[in-house]
């Protein structure tokens, strides 16, 4: 039983603190929101995460979880200070490290006896001597001991607790290799692959993990516009690729391509760094640029099929940058909504979690109740996230309702065959087709 | 048992031709290079892979595997027609097929019965459906035939083990019936087999070499990016490695990719893209960082040694990667190019390229043994990881060297080890002052 503070409710804190309770410590998780704070002692969750909520609950009413909006009270006994604050994009694509800056500055001014303070928040390479810096110059007595260690978040939304639970490996960063263990001891009861490193090197493997991550899904998005030129099918491609063992079969999935608070932050400040200090980042940046031409090919395509976009209507099924989970932030379905509409077309859409998040981010688009809806007088239908409930929706009734059959499957979750049979004009990402369209242009 | 002929004895041919000996099928060796057939025949082996030279002396002993310069004899008896000729790089990066079009049309001229041919070489997309057509064109009767892609994934140095114990056989036809029956072939192996068109299978090989190839020139990006911020890239793969989704393969930073693979195949893929119209930017960059590697070399020997004219360089391993004698694209050869180009005399020394080596950089000075390469240089650089280097009496070598300075390509020291020693060490992406 350890006593920890966790700076920030967000996504990562959330998570962290909850999980961490949960695992039988005290844990006070400590934001500057009120409302935040209140919602959460009544165990109303500001996000949705699966669940996350039954976790917080519970740990709640065992005494082991707390929420406070003051410092003072959360610093009180804290042994172990995690801090899961924002780190938003900034103006240049650097990462934004305000809150950082803050949580260090109010944390070292409350330490009164030894501490370590530990980031999860996802920062630049260096940020962790600088919340040391940070924190030795505000300290009040300046020999007690404190040590930095960083200890990157690999949460996913959507199985965020599982991530947490079951980890591939921790990692730790700290130029005090004793308070690295520490730290590592609070992960004991996970048994998980331990990798002890330096700050740097720690915060380099978040950022190096996911860049390759994103770099996957372009690398297949590229083959995938090859493999549409020369007719083969992406989907198998990706698939004989997968089988081999140097490869793996994650992160495959030709489409629209990656979005949300992570994978675009994550590439642009890493690619940031490197120009910062002289490294001229080509694969970061062909990654990037791949990455957002995939939404702009689905509306090359359709537009093709179409004949123009003028007076047409296009439905969205899915809305969120992926399946299970309500977050908009840099979904692809906000670029394809405003290029439709920057075109003339009208648009009509649906998600099972996303909608209330999509209303205060696009404009004049008809929310639907459900799938069958967004169809009705559609001249297409674009898939944009692979939720479950797509997968097996009645086809011929949803063709049925359509002006004219197009289909637009941007994460190749359908059958060509299976819908041309249904009398769809169906295109898939990556996979050879014939030739075909409405009117002539 | 099946009767299979294997058109090519270069290194995919052979292994591929002797390993199905092995399995027990019948199999002969076709080569219209009769100095490479008399030599086989005799014993001898024209390439060098651990395991190949003692599976061939049993088989052919067993009278399973033979060796002929005849089409005539060579599809008499066979019922499976393995392609597994040469694809050599054309002048503007496209695959050069004419071998593979040369023993299409040998086979089509001479067949008399139902064949499947099974194209192991790595062809563009399409070749498939190209070679078809050839037989087509070719043939003298109404003879049935099916033309099968399945590629190879082959690694020299261990290529035996990477036949016999596939992660996956691709399998890509029109024609399912003759997909399965090459199946069969493979079933012993009990590997997991992917049967699909002839395009993804031919893609397949494509996409998954051109993957390997981005992964060592992310991870070199990254290197890059380290060595400016202060990171150690070779614990950032380590940790990046243990995510289930990333993987530990394929993650070691260094001078880069070569071989007769890699290189060839992203150019190739690059340029089916450019030629239909798309803009391989990704594939690109890869090509890039990984000439980019190679410069870095020289960058830093110069920055060392300030300027390169009349220096000494000693280079550690020839091949392009370790257990092979193979030099093709090996960064060996450009590094040394590029250090001679700037006034430099360059020594070198590997364990078993150096007989290739001779021949392809005559200028050269070859070295008996690491330590006699050592002697009087002002740097030497580790091109190639072989294991024989890793253990090296450094001590020994610093006190031969003129100056103390070693550039690891291959990250194969630890930084502090040689700091320690007192040489001036460079790695490639593990922070360091200066």
């Amino acid at each position: 039983m350890a006593s920890i503070t966790v700076i920030g409710v967000g996504y990562v804190g959330l998570v962290t603190g909850a999980c961490l309770a949960d695992l039988g410590n005290n844990v006070v998780c400590l934001n500057r929101d009120k409302g935040k704070s209140e919602a959460l002692k009544k165990g109303i969750l500001p996000i949705f995460e699966p669940g996350l909520e039954e976790i917080v609950r519970r740990n709640n009413a065992a005494g082991r979880l707390q929420f406070t909006t003051s410092y003072d009270e959360a610093m009180k006994d804290a042994r172990f200070i995690f801090i899961a604050v924002g780190t938003p994009t900034g103006s240049e694509g650097e990462a934004d490290l305000a809150y950082v800056n803050t949580a260090a500055e109010e944390t070292a001014k409350r330490i009164h006896h030894p501490v370590i303070i530990i980031n999860k928040s996802t920062v630049p390479i260096g940020t962790g001597d600088w919340v040391s810096d940070t924190v030795c110059e505000n300290m009040p007595d300046p020999d007690i001991e404190f040590s930095v260690v960083s200890n990157p978040e690999f949460l996913r939304e959507g199985s965020g607790v599982h991530d947490f639970m079951e980890p591939d490996r921790i990692v730790l960063g700290s130029t005090n290799r004793q308070a690295a263990e520490q730290v590592a001891e609070l992960y004991y009861p996970l048994q998980a692959e331990t990798i002890i490193t330096d700050l740097r090197t720690a915060e380099m493997i978040k950022y190096a993990s996911n860049a390759f991550l994103a770099t996957k899904i372009s690398f297949i998005n590229e083959i995938s516009s090859v493999c549409e030129a020369l007719g083969a099918d992406v989907k198998e491609v990706a698939y004989g690729m997968g089988t081999d063992k140097r490869i793996g079969p994650s992160f495959l999935g030709a489409g629209v391509g990656w979005g949300g608070s992570c994978f675009p932050k994550d590439v642009k400040a890493l690619i940031h760094m490197a120009l910062l200090y002289g490294v001229r980042p080509q694969i970061l940046r062909a990654v990037t640029e791949v990455n957002y031409d995939q939404r702009k090919r689905i509306i090359q395509k359709l537009r093709d099929i179409l004949g123009g976009f003028r007076a047409k209507t296009v439905g969205l099924l899915g809305l969120a940058f992926k399946p299970n989970t309500d977050d908009m932030r840099d979904a692809p379905s906000i670029g394809l909504i405003h290029m439709l509409q920057h075109e003339g077309a009208q648009v009509k859409a649906y998600d099972p979690q996303a909608i209330e998040n999509a209303k205060r981010m696009v404009k004049n688009v008809t929310f639907c109740q459900d799938p069958y809806k967004v169809a009705v007088e559609a001249d297409a239908l674009i898939l944009v996230t692979e939720w479950n409930e797509f997968k097996q929706l009645d086809m011929a009734r949803i063709k049925a309702s359509m002006r004219n059959p197009v289909l637009m499957d941007g994460r190749n979750i359908y059958e060509p065959y299976r819908m041309k049979e249904l009398g769809f004009i169906y295109r898939g990402v990556g996979r050879g087709y014939d030739e075909v369209s409405l009117e002539p242009s | 048992m099946r009767n299979i002929t294997v058109v090519g004895t270069g290194y995919v041919g052979l292994v591929t031709g002797t390993c199905f000996a092995d399995l027990g099928n019948q199999v002969v060796c076709l080569d219209i290079d009769a100095t490479k057939i008399e030599t086989l025949s005799s014993g001898g082996l024209p390439i060098y892979e651990p395991g190949l030279e003692e599976m061939v002396r049993r088989n052919v002993k067993a009278s399973r595997l033979s060796f002929t310069t005849s089409y005539d004899e060579g599809i008499r008896n066979a019922e499976f027609v393995f392609i597994a000729v040469g694809t050599p790089e054309g002048v503007d990066g496209e695959a050069d097929l004419r071998y593979v079009r040369m023993a299409a049309e040998s086979v089509a001229k001479i067949m008399d019965h139902p064949l499947i041919i099974v194209n192991k070489s790595t062809v563009p997309v399409g070749t498939g459906d190209w070679v078809a057509d050839i037989v087509n064109k070719h043939r003298t009767t109404d003879i049935e035939f099916a033309v099968v892609s399945n590629p190879e994934f082959l690694r020299e140095g261990s290529a035996i083990s990477d036949f016999l114990n596939p992660d996956r056989v691709v399998l890509g036809s029109l024609d399912q019936e003759a997909a399965e029956k090459v199946a069969q072939l493979y079933l012993s192996l009990r590997a997991p087999i992917v049967v699909t068109d002839l395009r993804t299978a031919e893609m397949i090989k494509y996409a998954s070499n051109a993957f390997l190839a981005n992964r060592v020139s992310f991870i070199n990006e990254i290197a890059n990016i380290c060595e400016a911020l202060g990171a150690d890239v070779k614990e950032v793969a380590v940790g990046m490695g243990y995510d289930k989704r990333i993987g530990h393969h394929f993650l070691d930073a260094g001078v880069g990719y070569g071989g007769s693979c890699f290189p060839k195949d992203v150019k190739a893929l690059a340029h089916m893209a450019a030629i239909h119209g798309r803009h391989p930017q990704l594939l690109r960059s890869i090509m890039e960082i990984n000439r980019h590697q190679r410069r870095l070399v020289i960058q830093k020997l110069r920055t060392l040694l300030g300027g390169l004219q009349d220096r000494t360089i000693g280079l550690l391993g020839l091949s392009f990667k370790p257990n092979t004698d193979d030099i093709r694209e090996s960064p060996a050869v450009e590094i040394a190019h590029l250090l001679m180009n700037e006034g430099a005399f360059v020594k070198c020394y590997d364990p078993v390229a150096m007989g290739v080596a001779a021949r392809a950089l005559p200028e050269m000075k070859l070295a008996e043994d690491p330590y006699a390469l050592a002697e009087g240089c002002d740097a030497v650089v580790i091109v190639t990881d072989w294991n024989e280097f890793k253990h090296l009496d450094m001590a020994r070598l610093k006190k031969l060297m003129r100056r103390p300075i070693i550039v690891d390509g291959r990250n194969i020291y630890e930084p502090e080890t040689m700091k320690a020693l007192g040489f001036t060490y460079r790695g490639m992406g593990r922070g360091y002052a200066g």
